[in-house]
């Protein structure tokens, strides 16, 4: 089945992306959020910040979104590493996330990694 | 009549579990919140080849129906047949089937025509809402193809409010000591 194959885009916020981090691998499944600052039409490169953050996502399998800077995306996708401290997320599914409570996110995230590393160390207890 | 049905149901469960779940039968036929990695790796248990003997179970009680709400990020439709998606809530992607084949299958052919009509219709409209990107809230009963879980999808609804998923997180985490 096509859809057995997809891996899900684990949750990362911008700043867990470091290059000592767990997710920073090439081809690694992600899903991150942030507001975009720059987009290119010729080269489908956008630039999502949060904090002090950046990342470059390559947008061109994304035909029917279309980009506003200033605005909150959410992109899922794999992670190409090009050097030590360089990735693109190479997107296939966005989203227009304008109006989330990016506090309320984050904070859920945290708590959401928690509940899962919890249920993960009870099923292998 | 009425009561004949009351008290099928009401035994219903209590043959099926045994004592030690017997506090949970209730939540059987309940639609429970459930974040993708938690539906995923669902006990499966099988008495029989057919599919409809698989049952399923978390942390020994049992789960019938689940409610999931993320992001569509797969689309396979066959017309007239039915519609395969999966749904990545971010810990998990969950494979959904949502048949579409009420009008000449056989399993629906013994029913009510009018009724019969009316869920396929619905079917197509949910059919037609499901678009990767799409944060979706789906309901159905939880079974298996090729021994994965899956969800037999009943009802879908498109998530407008962007912060939908994080809410559903969190209702996830408060109804996931049971």
């Amino acid at each position: 089945m096509a859809s057995a194959a997809i891996k899900s885009g684990a949750l990362v916020s911008l700043k867990d992306l470091k290059p000592s981090s767990e997710f920073f691998k090439d081809g690694a499944s992600l899903r991150v959020t942030g507001k975009l600052v720059e987009y290119s039409v010729e080269t489908a490169i956008a630039i999502i910040v949060d904090g002090n953050v950046s990342l470059k996502i390559d947008t061109q399998h994304l035909r029917e979104l279309t980009f506003r800077i200033g605005s909150i995306y959410q992109f899922i996708g794999e992670l190409l590493v090009q050097s030590e401290n360089e990735a693109t997320l190479q997107a296939r599914v966005g989203r227009n996330v304008d109006g989330i409570d990016l506090n309320l996110y984050h904070q859920s995230l945290q708590l959401l990694k928690q509940f899962q590393a919890d249920h993960l160390n009870k099923r292998t207890n | 009549m009425g009561q004949m049905i009351n008290s099928a149901r009401t035994i219903e469960p209590q043959s099926r579990f045994p004592m030690n779940q017997q506090r949970a039968f209730s939540l059987y036929h309940t639609h429970i919140k459930l974040l993708g990695f938690d539906l995923n790796s669902l006990t499966q248990s099988s008495s029989s080849s057919s599919s409809d003997a698989v049952s399923f179970s978390r942390r020994g009680f049992a789960v019938s129906c689940a409610e999931i709400v993320g992001v569509v990020v797969s689309r396979d439709l066959k017309p007239n047949r039915f519609l395969r998606f999966s749904v990545d809530d971010g810990t998990g992607c969950v494979s959904c089937i949502l048949w579409l084949n009420h009008l000449t299958s056989p399993y629906f052919a013994s029913r009510h025509q009018p009724d019969v009509r009316i869920i396929g219709n619905m079917a197509t409209h949910f059919a037609a809402q499901i678009r990767v990107g799409i944060v979706a809230r789906v309901r159905g009963k939880v079974s298996s193809y090729r021994g994965v879980v899956q969800i037999t999808v009943s009802d879908v609804v498109v998530e407008n409010d962007p912060n939908a998923e994080i809410l559903h997180w969190l209702d996830c985490m408060s109804e996931g000591s049971f």
